[in-house]
């Protein structure tokens, strides 16, 4: 307990910037894992590498040698340090991309780092040709950390963060609109979430590696395919196998992605009840099922398909594709016409079960949404009965419903004014709604000028940054970003 | 370790909070989730909605795998069950918080230990026999006794006529070795002192000695002795009961309480006290009842702010004692800088019994809590511990802690700065609240 009269600081920065320092000793750490891989390969840029993880760790070493007065932090302090990190991290990860040889601009640099950690696998490269092997490592990796959360990731490793101060954090940073958890303390929650993580990564590692891909082809996709981010490796992105046995594989590892990761962790404890009761799962394998018999339509109507598996490997792996928001898609998609790219927006904002890796509003948003104004017309006939919203056998409190609602009405808004500021940038009003959605969804997709397949090189600088803030304003599921934007926030 | 607690009430609530501080594993049980919602979001805990009875609920939150399951419910049955079942599906440990005293005799304990209630906290008997050690030794603050006995910790308030006022603490140690200042309470922080702090005016010491010298730290705090026969007691609440039943004999009791039917039912559990129907709050009632001759005030009802307001005017009335029980923990440091004599809580009462339950599977550890930000333990040495390599001045020990006496064989003595420990002494150490994890990695 704290003595009770202690004068605290409006906001403790020292504390703030010591935490970021641990963090920026965390992400030099992981740099040197593509680092590594480039010296292997003897690429030159491993040197250039090299520079970026010495600056990143002296300034990482020069934060943590901050000495706070007091080492409270409370939820002002959370809020900030979410937000802060983000834009940290992307700003001394988009340094490998700056120096190793690849002619980036700041601003595309941040904005394919931004697109990174967040998931989100919009690029700026025209060509994945005669990029390093670092590099694309480097992108790879940065979607597997930001998957399932940069501070997730420290809140597991580091003990000084296992306090009360760290619980303000893990709300803030995992997706959902409750928070789970799966172990009293929260370094152990983390512990769990990334052994399920770790584990399915490496599972999905040795599945890939037995098929036709090369070991780097297969680290790469596994990576960017688990953290349902969708950076690929290639131009020629999947079709350089064009095997089903790959595309059922990574089919699999996009829909687990999509799930909610206690679930997972509890499954793998032997509690597989819950999984079979839980509402957002049956609601995320339905929108699969339906997207899937709409795509085969399609295809069957326009007289697409030639072989058996444009019917069924195909339209499968495309809906999970996008709905977990990974955003790798098919060579022939684009000439599935104007329907499937409805039902492509229509995913793309629904995203999958909150607390998992993917993007978009979360379907269990819209469940509740759905059951609320169930409730709701259900009223206007009977005005005197009384019906909560229903989720997994428990009502929900009105205060978590309104705050969904509002939270579903704030996408809305987010989504149009990012899409009005891409606008006055230059982008035609197709893709400026498009893009915007594909960034606060975390999909990557383009459409258009930025094409299919996600390549942003074409866009403005300005747009890209107004990109990357999407990105991170979707990541961090909207609240935790705009609050600091109030003016009560910074208000004393 | 994996603890349980069944029941978010305050008792629960600040254990929780507490040992989550301490970095134990908690979770905390309740069927009322708007109790819970607010320590859920901003504790390191885990918070269950259900009841603290069912057998699904229990299973859920793991009860098979727990160290220790601490049923703090309002009621006595339903911690009883609880702690039963709980026992049943493989708790390794349970503590009921009961409010009858019959389930603390001897006889009745065997029979709900094979039930399933391994330990028993009654806090309205804690609080009762706190009462009563205020009363005997009414010149201090606060007393405590350890190893039974052997060591007295002792916290005074100085005013002006201690000799100790002004003085730095090396010059007092070097006159004389038979007491040892552990902890001061200044403006609301609790100071750990070293040899260079000075005492002042109003601060609230806590010394260690052993019995022999007890009359000597009295002294030279300038307090004299007095012995309690009369008091007066406002509220007729569950502490008052049971420290009526307990104590009615050894003192001369007379309860003020405003409720008519209370005061029915108390006079005649309680012949041999006088029960007084009327607001003690008034002033007027306090002068018919002759509240002159009191030697003590004890405010025990269930408000916080009535007890300390009426304590301070029954001090301005000349009782040389006065007791309150201050159940807010913001109000309960105020109230120590107050010229309040003793300060009771029951929560801090009972999460220090279950602390002790808590190392009890230490078997060698104690540990005391009493105030809102420092504990006091007793810990013992083990071989090879760190504590035991060199004489203490050579120890180079954290900030917030110090050692204050320690326990060799059958001796008891204070520590000084060429003290060496060895194993199996047993130290009584005091520290800040939070560091306590840090004092046991020393000791082990």
């Amino acid at each position: 307990m704290t003595p009770f009269f202690r004068h605290k600081a409006y906001i403790n920065y020292r504390m703030l910037l010591r935490v970021i320092g641990w963090l920026l000793m965390t992400e030099a750490g992981i740099m040197t894992i593509p680092c590594i891989v480039g010296m292997c390969y003897g690429e030159g840029s491993a040197l250039q590498f090299l520079l970026c993880i010495g600056i990143t760790a002296a300034c990482g070493l020069g934060l943590m040698s901050l000495r706070p007065k007091s080492r409270d932090m409370g939820k002002r302090e959370a809020v900030l340090l979410t937000a802060m990190t983000w834009v940290i991290l992307s700003l001394f990860g988009m340094l490998p991309f700056l120096v190793c040889g690849t002619h980036f601009s700041v601003s595309s640099a941040f904005f394919e780092t931004m697109s990174g950690f967040t998931t989100t696998g919009a690029s700026v490269l025209d060509t994945l040709e005669g990029v390093p092997h670092s590099i694309l490592l480097w992108r790879c990796i940065a979607q597997w950390i930001g998957g399932l959360g940069i501070i997730l990731f420290t809140l597991a490793i580091v003990p000084m963060l296992n306090y009360q101060g760290g619980i303000q954090l893990f709300n803030a940073e995992v997706t959902g609109i409750t928070h789970d958890k799966l172990r009293p303390r929260v370094g152990s929650t983390s512990k769990g979430l990334w052994m399920v993580y770790i584990c399915l990564t490496a599972l999905l590692f040795i599945l890939l590696i037995c098929s036709d891909m090369g070991f780097f082809d297969a680290l790469c996709y596994a990576l960017s395919t688990m953290s349902t981010g969708g950076f690929a490796n290639s131009d020629m992105s999947l079709g350089q196998w064009d095997s089903n046995y790959i595309k059922i594989v990574m089919t699999i590892f996009m829909f687990l992605g999509g799930v909610n990761f206690s679930l997972l962790f509890k499954a793998a404890n032997g509690q597989w009840k819950g999984l079979f009761d839980n509402d957002a799962l049956r609601t995320y394998l339905w929108i699969i099922l339906i997207c899937f018999s709409v795509f085969t339509i399609n295809i069957a109507v326009q007289h697409l398909g030639s072989d058996w598996t444009d019917f069924t490997i195909d339209p499968l792996f495309q809906a999970v594709s996008i709905l977990s928001s990974t955003g790798i898609t098919e060579p022939d998609f684009n000439d599935w016409g104007p329907v499937s790219v409805i039902i492509l927006i229509i995913m793309m904002v629904m995203g999958a079960c909150a607390g998992s890796t993917s993007g978009g509003a979360k379907i269990d948003r819209f469940i509740i949404l759905g059951k609320f104004l169930k409730n709701e017309f259900y009223r206007m006939m009977h005005p005197n009965a009384i019906r909560t919203v229903v989720i997994n056998g428990k009502g929900t409190p009105n205060p978590i419903v309104m705050k969904t609602l509002a939270f579903l009405f704030m996408y809305i808004i987010v989504i149009t004014l990012g899409a009005i500021s891409l606008m006055v940038c230059g982008l035609p009003l197709r893709d400026g709604f498009f893009c915007a959605l594909s960034a606060v969804s975390n999909t990557g997709l383009g459409t258009d000028i930025t094409g299919l397949e996600g390549n942003y090189s074409y866009v403005a600088d300005t747009a890209k940054w107004i990109l990357s803030f999407l990105m991170l304003t979707g990541r961090l599921e909207l609240y935790t970003v705009l609050l600091l934007f109030t003016p009560g926030f910074w208000k004393k | 370790m994996k603890i349980i607690i069944a029941g978010a009430g305050e008792v629960g609530t600040h254990l929780a909070k507490m040992l989550s501080n301490e970095d134990q594993d908690i979770i905390l049980l309740d069927n009322d989730q708007s109790k819970l919602d607010a320590i859920d979001n901003n504790y390191n805990l885990m918070t269950y909605n259900g009841s603290t009875s069912s057998f699904n609920t229990l299973r859920e939150v793991g009860v098979d795998e727990c160290d220790l399951y601490i049923a703090v419910t309002p009621f006595e049955t339903r911690n009883i069950t609880s702690c039963s079942i709980a026992k049943r599906l493989g708790a390794k440990k349970t503590v009921a918080r009961i409010d009858n005293s019959e389930f603390l005799q001897p006889q009745n304990g065997r029979i709900l230990k094979e039930v399933g209630a391994d330990f028993l906290i009654y806090p309205e008997n804690l609080a009762a026999n706190e009462i009563d050690m205020a009363m005997a030794h009414n010149w201090a603050r606060y007393w405590g006794e350890l190893h039974g006995g052997q060591l007295v910790l002792i916290g005074v308030k100085l005013r002006g006529e201690s000799k100790l006022i002004d003085m730095q603490l090396k010059d007092i140690t070097f006159a004389r070795h038979d007491f040892h200042v552990a902890a001061i309470k200044r403006n609301n922080e609790t100071i750990i002192p070293t040899g260079h702090d000075e005492l002042k005016r109003d601060d609230i010491v806590y010394f260690i000695t052993t019995p022999q010298f007890i009359d000597e730290v009295r002294e030279l705090c300038g307090k004299r002795k007095r012995v309690i026969r009369k008091a007066m007691i406002m509220g007729a609440t569950r502490i008052t009961s049971r420290f009526a039943q307990l104590y009615s004999e050894k003192y001369d009791l007379r309860i003020i309480e405003q409720d008519r039917a209370v005061c029915e039912t108390f006079a005649t559990r309680f012949p041999a006290c006088e029960v007084i129907c009327g607001d003690a709050r008034d002033i007027e009632v306090l002068r018919e009842n002759n509240i002159y001759q009191y030697d003590a005030f004890l405010a025990l009802t269930d408000s916080s702010e009535t007890n300390i307001l009426s304590c301070l005017t029954a001090k301005e009335f000349g009782v040389p004692k006065t007791i309150a029980d201050v159940e807010n923990l913001q109000f309960f440091s105020q109230a120590e800088n107050l010229n309040i004599g003793t300060i009771l809580n029951k929560k801090l009462l009972a999460s220090s019994r279950i602390f002790k339950v808590l190392l009890d599977a230490d078997e060698s550890n104690e540990k005391f809590l009493m105030l809102a930000d420092a504990e006091v333990a007793e810990m013992q040495a083990k071989p090879d511990s760190k504590i035991t390599k060199a004489p203490v001045r050579n120890l180079r020990l954290p900030f917030g802690m110090t050692l204050a006496a320690l326990v060799r064989g059958e001796s008891c003595e204070l520590i000084s700065g060429q003290t060496h420990i060895e194993p199996g002494d047993y130290v009584v150490v005091f520290c800040l609240s939070g560091t306590f994890s840090k004092v046991q990695k020393w000791f082990s």
